[in-house]
């Protein structure tokens, strides 16, 4: 068996396996992406076209895993739900982005040898 | 990447920035994308994320630049062509409403960055903006077209034609219509 998988399976251990769902994965680098601007509940809904209740399901379970804090603003006079990222929040999408990423290449090297 | 440039323009356009304020960072990001594509370049790199066209490098900016930005201290003085394109902005988007510049930058993106077709440029904004009503989006798009629609010589040459078309029904209209008040008075 290749090495690198190996050390994947390693560098796996220290990932937060609540975030890997396609929906949560979703979120996360959507929020990721906007920094500290932070992003609508409006916007998530339809960029990612969620229902209402799968939405609000994961970002309340990111939300506890303090990853991702919501507050309230004003948009044109209408109070919207907005989303931002935390410090917590970053380095760990950027750990589950890094790993992503090696993951997909063992996997490319894998197929070509094979 | 030159956040002077961006003050230079947020001055042009008349905006008070306020920092801590969602709708005025929104504002921010969809005016200097917008005169970005009109040739204003500041040099900070957009890209399409949930939002619609947006430039993580210039929030950064103007977070870490917060009381210059807001007190709008900037070195950076527009030439005179930027200057017009400036101007042009303001008369467009003069109310700065953050949801017809979000519309407006979402479809330029699609239509003038990607080259999309205009059809399947509004049905991406229509997919991407759900929450704006028809209306809104047909003001955006429609003032997106005004400020960064160029028209190739064969648009200008269908566009001539189908004006000189209309020139020809209205002025026979006109004919016929002053040649029944004179039939009239001759009775």
């Amino acid at each position: 068996m290749n090495s690198d998988f190996l050390s994947l399976i390693k560098e796996s251990e220290a990932l937060n396996s609540d975030v890997f769902s396609l929906i949560r994965l979703l979120l996360l680098s959507s929020i990721a992406s906007v920094g500290a601007d932070g992003v609508t509940y409006r916007e998530l809904k339809a960029a990612l076209r969620v229902s209402d209740g799968a939405l609000f399901t994961n970002l309340k379970s990111l939300e506890k895993t303090g990853y991702v804090i919501s507050e309230e603003i004003t948009l044109e006079g209408k109070k919207l739900q907005s989303y931002k990222i935390t410090q917590e929040g970053l380095i760990a999408w950027e750990r589950i982005r890094n790993w992503l990423k090696k993951f997909v290449e063992c996997g490319g090297k894998n197929n070509e040898s094979g | 990447m030159s956040l002077d440039k961006v003050i230079a323009c947020l001055k042009g356009i008349g905006l008070k920035p306020n920092v801590d304020d969602f709708q005025n960072r929104l504002v921010i990001q969809k005016a200097i994308y917008l005169l970005k594509l009109k040739g204003i370049d500041p040099g900070f790199a957009y890209n399409l994320y949930v939002r619609g066209p947006y430039s993580p490098d210039l929030t950064k900016e103007v977070y870490g630049h917060k009381s210059t930005v807001e007190k709008l201290e900037t070195s950076s003085r527009l030439d005179n062509s930027e200057s017009k394109k400036v101007e042009e902005f303001k008369d467009i988007f003069s109310e700065l409403k953050p949801s017809i510049l979000e519309v407006a930058a979402t479809y330029s993106y699609f239509a003038f960055e990607q080259k999309q077709d205009p059809i399947t440029a509004l049905q991406n904004v229509k997919r991407m903006k759900t929450f704006y009503s028809e209306a809104q989006i047909a003001v955006g798009v429609s003032k997106a077209k005004e400020f960064l629609f160029r028209p190739s010589e064969k648009q200008l040459a269908d566009m001539k034609e189908e004006a000189r078309a209309w020139q020809d029904a209205s002025l026979k209209s006109m004919r016929a219509n002053s040649h029944e008040k004179k039939r009239g008075l001759d009775m």
